[in-house]
């Protein structure tokens, strides 16, 4: 029955045994690997001929997988062959195969080519879409699930303009910023998105980016370490940023909180020696402490994506005039009350009860005035808070309101 | 010999007239009441013969029977003990029953013969038809009310008896106070800062506008809401008897004037049991917090920590107005028309502030706003963040306007409400709207705008425009709505981070 399946699928079912965590998966397969014949591994048959080993209790015989099996190596041996005797490894390939879902070992076929000189790479692969996808300049756009609308805007922007410069995008997928920045590179119809997960392919997290999921291993790949069915797990997610700073060429960091996951993958690439770039933010937001820290650190400023395409040496020549951030254009064909709103308000989120003490006007003048710059593209806001709004907010065009 | 005597019990809110039938006969001695008296009123029986022996009436030593007529309704409560004893003495021939003709008697009694107050006695009163009705002296003023019947309070069932034979004059009524001098509760002054809270109080009381206050603790929600009884006209006569009428039967404490002037404020806490918010109950039907607060405010503050059951009972009311309590035994309708004021915190650590600054996750923060449900958040015209007030705020000379000042523009406003035929805005139809709502064509672009963006649905849109008109009136403007007031109303709907779909 073995013959009819190819190795991945053995490799599927070795990888959904339990506590077949993938420091134990590599010994075991290389023992069969290195047994089976004295050269190089042989391809296609090392996991099944693992899957025997198991079932006939001879896999226990070799002093590493012993040692890497704990205290008692035996009884996590009588689990696998448990699980190994009752699993169904045809059904379980035809899960993977219903999923479209390809399994790359280290060192083996198809693994991509930017993991395999990793320090930690993955041993076991998961992935859904084309690995070419990886082939080309990569850029990392990471940052905090509980970003500003700021950061959000500056995710998708960067995430776009990158993708139209042919940088692959890759983030965690991940709310916030992760999920702006796969949104806006999808937007550009440009280069493959890739998207490192925690989960199993199957299992979207946060459920509502399922789609988001679905497209970005339609036009690009997504990976993961976990085999299908995998639920998320709090240790999994610095695992992932691991892979994601190892898959990047450059790490931009949009928005952070002090701690977090985005600080984890910052630090993960600045010991690979991926450059890290950091948004600067203001200093009393707490969602770019993370960022500023990193600034103070050392890393470079992301203002813009022409500093993203330096940092991967892809410079464009010529870069085009940025807008001044402090642009008063049309400020002398405003009324007045525009203007004091306007002034009244910071570039960090202000709520309506501070810009009507400041400037002392009555709620309906304020409220129509906030309306009349929002649709100018001059601020923006809702829920009770408002925010000057940068140039790129203004490119969209937007109706003006009659005075 | 027998001897019928006109009294009243008490059904939910509305009194019912009652014939307490006594005969003394032959027989052996004793004394039994029937026709579906509860616990309280068959243990009337001990009571009245005390009250009878210690007043030195004789007790006859015969066959007592008190029948409640009509015997098919039950009737609770010991208001029935002074009637019983009048129609013992008249029966027993101690009283003539000339007397007692065209006179109803309604008090509780004490073993020492002293007459008690009882709960709902406007209500049981209003349900009399005698000339004449006997009352407990402290519900003097509370049954004068009615004004439909010659009343009489009484402190003592030997007082009432030699009255009664015309050995003493009726004892004099106690004063009633002048209604005037009533307080008006707390005063919007006291509140520093809060400008945003202050608009939405004020748009709250002129156009019945319902209110939901979101912010961190001790930011003021509460010293806010407090104030907004204090904004509300006085009640109308036809109101005012309402709330009385509820008040008294819960058995609360009514003003020495006995009618309650001033737009109630009810405040339960979260423990509250859906029954006492609701009304109900087994043994009597009494109305609950949300009748309680009928023409006037109810602030349930820490709103997502109410269980959700209480919430969503709250739904009829605010539809209609009233609430239909059934039980096996009946059925009945409090009215509850109210102005409802929310408290609650932006997310579960309390503090929200600006986007992206709080602690807590999305999906903390997307669990806590599901508690309010989306039927029952939609019934909010006004969502306001408050924020709390800045140090140099709290600390500043500068008073805010007065309660009166804000009373005077809600009065002016709820006038032009009145003039369209609602008691608020909030009560507009879709038909009113369209006729005394039109939008300039400077909000048609606000609302286009907002409608494109995905941040106003349809329904929303009726709602700002309600608030944009009372808005409007509370300016003094009659005429179409223009940007300033449908950019303010929308201002006052902003869903704070936590209560809007988070993404």
């Amino acid at each position: 029955m073995s013959a009819a399946l190819p190795d991945q699928a053995w490799l599927a079912a070795l990888a959904h045994l339990p506590g077949m965590w993938p420091t134990r998966l590599a010994a075991v397969l290389d023992l069969a690997r290195g047994e089976a014949g004295a050269g190089p591994p042989p391809p296609g048959r090392a996991a099944a001929e693992a899957w025997e080993r198991i079932l006939n209790g001879r896999v226990m015989l070799d002093p590493r997988v012993r040692a890497r099996c704990g205290h008692e190596p035996d009884l996590v041996w009588r689990q696998w062959r448990t699980a190994a005797l009752e699993s169904d490894v045809a059904r379980l390939w035809q899960v993977y195969r219903a999923a479209a879902v390809e399994l790359h070992v280290l060192g083996g076929p198809g693994y991509p080519a930017c993991l395999t000189a990793d320090p930690r790479p993955p041993y076991l692969l998961c992935s859904a879409g084309s690995l070419e996808a990886l082939d080309g300049p990569r850029a990392a756009i990471v940052g905090t699930r509980r970003c500003t609308t700021m950061g959000r805007e500056i995710a998708a922007q960067f995430g776009r303009e990158l993708a139209e410069a042919g940088i692959r995008v890759v983030s965690g997928l991940a709310l916030g910023i992760d999920g702006a920045a796969h949104a806006g590179a999808l937007s550009a119809h440009a280069a493959p998105p890739v998207g490192v997960v925690a989960a199993g392919l199957d299992r979207p997290y946060p459920a509502r980016h399922r789609r988001l999921w679905q497209t970005v291993a339609l036009q690009g790949v997504l990976m993961s370490e976990a085999p299908l069915g995998t639920e998320t797990a709090p240790w999994r997610f610095p695992a992932r940023n691991r892979i994601l700073a190892a898959v990047a060429d450059v790490v931009v960091v949009v928005e952070s909180h002090r701690t977090g996951g985005s600080m984890i993958t910052a630090d993960q690439a600045l010991g690979r020696g991926v450059p890290v770039l950091a948004v600067p933010g203001p200093i009393r937001s707490v969602a770019s402490a993370g960022t500023n820290h990193l600034l103070r650190e050392g890393a470079p400023p992301a203002c813009d994506v022409e500093d993203i395409l330096v940092a991967l040496s892809l410079d464009r020549s010529a870069r085009t005039p940025t807008p001044t951030l402090f642009d008063t254009r049309g400020g002398e064909t405003r009324p007045a009350v525009h203007n004091e709103v306007l002034s009244a308000l910071d570039w960090t989120p202000t709520s309506v009860e501070v810009v009507l003490g400041r400037t002392g006007r009555p709620l309906p003048d304020v409220a129509a005035a906030l309306a009349a710059l929002e649709m100018a593209g001059l601020v923006r806001g809702g829920a009770g808070w408002w925010e000057r709004a940068g140039p790129s907010a203004s490119a969209s065009p937007a109706p003006t309101v009659g005075e | 010999m027998i001897a019928i005597i006109p009294a009243a019990t008490l059904h939910g809110v509305d009194g019912r007239s009652v014939s307490v039938e006594v005969h003394v006969g032959p027989g052996l001695p004793g004394f039994a009441v029937v026709g579906l008296p509860d616990a309280a009123c068959r243990e009337s029986r001990d009571r009245v013969r005390a009250a009878l022996l210690s007043s030195e009436f004789k007790w006859p030593n015969r066959k007592v029977t008190v029948n409640l007529a009509p015997s098919g309704v039950r009737k609770g409560g010991a208001g029935l003990d002074l009637a019983i004893a009048i129609g013992l003495l008249v029966a027993d021939s101690q009283l003539g029953a000339g007397l007692v003709r065209d006179h109803a008697f309604i008090g509780e009694l004490g073993l020492d013969g002293s007459v008690r107050a009882v709960p709902g006695l406007l209500a049981q009163v209003d349900a009399l038809t005698t000339t004449a009705v006997v009352v407990p002296r402290e519900g003097f003023a509370e049954a004068s009310l009615v004004g439909r019947h010659t009343v009489r309070g009484v402190t003592s069932l030997s007082e009432l008896v030699a009255a009664l034979r015309g050995e003493v004059p009726w004892p004099v009524p106690p004063l009633t106070p002048d209604a005037a001098a009533t307080e008006h509760g707390p005063d919007l002054a006291d509140v520093r800062g809060q400008r945003v809270g202050r608009w939405a109080v004020e748009v709250a009381a002129a156009g019945n506008h319902h209110l939901l206050l979101i912010g961190p603790p001790g930011a003021g929600k509460t010293m806010l809401a407090a104030r907004l009884p204090g904004l509300l006209p006085a009640l109308g006569t036809r109101e005012a008897m309402e709330t009385t009428r509820i008040h008294s039967a819960a058995g609360l404490a009514l003003p020495a004037s006995g009618l309650i002037e001033r737009p109630p404020f009810r405040a339960p806490h979260h423990s509250a049991s859906m029954v006492s918010v609701v009304g109900g109950g087994s043994a009597s039907m009494r109305p609950g917090e949300v009748s309680l607060a009928t023409n006037g405010v109810l602030m349930l503050d820490e709103m997502g920590e109410f269980p959700a059951t209480v919430l969503d009972a709250l739904r009829q009311p605010l539809e209609e107005g009233v609430v239909r309590i059934s039980r096996a035994r009946s059925t009945v309708v409090f009215p509850a028309r109210f102005l409802l004021v929310g408290a609650m915190n932006p997310c579960p650590c309390g503090e929200g502030g600006p986007p992206g600054s709080c602690r807590c996750s999305d999906t903390a923060r997307a669990r806590y706003a599901r508690r309010l449900s989306g039927p029952l958040l939609d019934r909010f015209d006004l969502r306001v963040p408050i924020t709390r007030p800045d140090v140099f705020e709290l600390l500043g000379a500068e008073m805010g306007e007065r309660s009166e000042a804000v009373a005077g523009r809600v009065a002016a406003a709820r006038e032009m409400a009145g003039a369209r035929g609602v008691v608020g805005n909030a009560q507009l139809t879709l038909a009113q709207l369209e006729r005394v709502a039109p939008v300039t064509k400077g909000a048609l672009r606000v609302f286009e705008y907002r409608l494109r963006q995905g941040g106003l649905s349809a329904r929303g849109l009726h709602r700002v425009r309600r608030v944009a008109r009372t808005l409007a009136d509370l300016a003094g403007c009659d005429g179409p709505l223009d940007e300033a007031h449908v950019c303010a109303a929308l201002e006052l709907r902003a869903d704070p981070s936590g209560l809007q779909s988070a993404a």
